[in-house]
């Protein structure tokens, strides 16, 4: 024990002699060890936000989209195959299958908004009721529509936060005002609750105007939809649902027009997606350890010839091969740690700095990796140069001048 | 205590030339005696303290330590009896620069697996103020006079209170009279401490301290 810290403490004593040789042989480890956290934190803050957006949906929907989507967990084919688009014949079909309790279609409208402060472009989506529950939408303020709404095609209209604050200067104000789309007057009953987000795979709920879709058939004669929502009682009634609506569905379509997605399906697809993605990075990021690792091998072989006579003289007064290997495998185990400590002191503040804008973080496995992977880039490195150490002849190491 | 039997150290320079740096020497040392070593430059005086010293091998013939033939021991026992039987004075002192002058007194204590019978830090205090060294425990070895460094590496030989104290030309680098006084130091210890001391020198005036002078 005595022996071990002795060790350290001339290692440390050695380096604090030669600050600078010691932060450059310690920089490849470093940027090695923050490239490869920083990686991880991404790629584990990027599963969180794609978990977060389905979270948000429930595990108890479904959802019809034309087309082939998903096969065996990954994306084959076109998504935006529209020649099978469902109509209200496919909604109500749906709403007879045991155990659905709520539908939502989706229809899009791209068109001309005239808000208080504002007109521009902006996108509509037509629905049911029953889409903020899918969703997971909440209203802020008033209302979102009912099933009456729905029936009686009211001419009212949900808006998002952002879209409040645009047009009518705040939530409040939007309220009850009258807002154009296309020429055609709605009323606003509800804005709902900023979600954030929008970008990868998600809607930017925020900046969307929500409507029944009845009343969206103004805009939509031939009532198509190119997205069919469904809301099961249960999550244990997911899978039966499933078949039941495929049975239904294949009686008007035929089997590659349409595809029925499990959210938590969707998710592993898209998430193993990234994770291969992400792997890959962190392997070339990997690649930079390797080379600041032949740094430090480098650097103790110039060390060890700077030393010869010093391991002589140490020879001499009775350490053995084995202590003069432990020495300079402890200094290499050292700059490599100094290395992985700063590169995680580094990742850290990064992680934190993007914090605000990615959900981004570093875990305990991260750290005990980085630490690991570091000191055993110390081990592996360092047993050449300490090796030559600690196998020269006594005699001669302390001859050398 | 140390016998030395028809002991040779050869370098093959080339498959011709062989350059014999000892040729069949042969050398015994006895308990307490302060024995030394003499002759010429070249002529295989450091290369038999190193191999009495066990610090190198012999090609040829015996090394016998307390009757035992040390050329089938380990290098980690070797480095044992060096440890703990030897102690080492040399010309150019062999201080490490970067330890204190306590540290390098002490180092010999560091390599040591044994327990020890006495406190490391106590004994090498207590040498270093009967060498008038005290003031200097916290200095580093090149702040210090070539006699002062000579002391601290006599120091250092008796760290682990050895039997044999190895001297190879200790007073090669300091003038006569420092030279005196480390030649009276070794002659002390050997007197009143009882430690076998062997010198190599090729200084009649230093061989003289010796009981004992082999040419």
């Amino acid at each position: 024990m005595k022996n071990l810290i002795f060790i350290f403490r001339s290692a440390i004593d050695d380096f604090s002699r030669n600050k600078l040789r010691t932060f450059l042989t310690s920089l490849g480890i470093l940027i090695g060890v923050f490239a490869v956290v920083v990686l991880i934190a991404l790629g584990l803050g990027l599963k969180k936000y794609i978990s977060d957006q389905f979270e948000a949906m429930g595990k108890n929907s479904l959802f019809l989209v034309p087309g082939r989507v998903l096969s065996g967990g990954g994306f084959t084919g076109s998504v935006s195959s529209i020649a099978g688009r469902f109509d209200d014949r496919d909604l109500q079909t749906l709403k007879k299958i045991n155990n659905v309790i709520g539908v939502a279609p989706l229809a899009f409208k791209s068109t001309k908004i005239k808000g208080l402060l504002k007109e521009d472009f902006g996108d509509i989506m037509f629905s049911s009721e029953t889409f903020s529950d899918i969703m997971g939408l909440e209203v802020d303020r008033g209302r979102f529509f009912d099933k009456s709404d729905v029936s009686k095609k009211a001419k009212v209209v949900v808006v998002g936060s952002k879209i409040a604050e645009d047009y009518y200067g705040s939530d409040e104000g939007a309220i009850g005002k009258k807002i154009t789309i296309d020429d055609v007057k709605f009323t606003i009953i509800g804005v709902t609750k900023s979600k954030g987000g929008g970008g990868m795979g998600g809607f930017d709920y925020d900046s969307y105007l929500f409507a029944p879709y009845t009343t969206g058939f103004i805009f939509n004669p031939d009532k198509k939809f190119f997205r069919l929502s469904v809301k099961v009682e249960n999550e244990n009634y997911v899978s039966q649902v499933k078949e039941d609506i495929k049975k239904e569905f294949l009686k008007r379509h035929k089997d590659e027009e349409f595809s029925i997605v499990e959210p938590t399906e969707l998710m592993s697809a898209i998430t193993s997606i990234f994770s291969v993605l992400n792997l890959i990075l962190v392997a070339i990021a990997a690649i930079s350890l390797l080379v600041g690792g032949i740094g430090i091998m480098n650097i103790m072989y110039v060390i060890v010839s700077d030393r010869i006579k010093e391991i002589g003289i140490r020879r001499a007064i009775g350490a053995r091969k084995s202590d003069i290997l432990s020495q300079f495998l402890a200094e290499a185990v050292l700059l490599s740690s100094i290395g992985g400590i700063l590169g995680l002191g580094f990742a850290y503040l990064s992680v934190l700095a993007v914090h605000n804008l990615f959900p981004a973080y570093i875990d305990l496995t991260s750290v005990v990796l980085a630490l690991g992977i570091s000191s055993a880039i110390g081990i592996s490195f360092g047993v050449f140069p300490a090796r030559k150490a600690a196998n020269l002849e006594p005699v001669e190491a302390i001859r050398y001048e | 205590m140390i016998k030395l039997v028809n002991v040779s150290k050869e370098y093959i320079i080339d498959s011709e030339y062989t350059f014999y740096a000892l040729k069949k020497a042969s050398l015994e040392i006895k308990e307490k005696e302060f024995v030394s070593i003499m002759g010429p430059s070249g002529s295989g005086k450091s290369t038999l303290m190193h191999i009495v010293g066990l610090l190198d091998k012999p090609t040829t013939g015996k090394v016998y330590v307390d009757n035992k033939e040390i050329s089938r021991i380990s290098d980690d026992d070797l480095s044992k009896l060096r440890n703990e039987f030897v102690g080492f004075v040399f010309q150019q002192f062999n201080l490490i620069n970067k330890l204190t002058v306590l540290e390098n007194v002490m180092l010999p204590s560091i390599y040591c697996r044994k327990e020890l019978d006495f406190d490391p830090n106590d004994r090498a205090e207590s040498i270093l103020n009967d060498f008038g060294l005290s003031e200097k425990r916290n200095s580093y070895p090149n702040k210090l006079s070539g006699g002062q460094q000579q002391r601290v590496a006599i120091t250092r030989a008796l760290m682990m209170k050895p039997k044999l104290i190895l001297a190879d030309e200790p007073t090669g680098n300091l003038d006569s009279k420092t030279g005196h006084e480390i030649m009276m130091l070794l002659e002390k210890l050997n007197k009143e401490e009882k430690i076998t001391v062997v010198l190599v020198t090729h200084e009649t005036e230093i061989a003289a301290y010796a009981k004992r002078i082999i040419y």
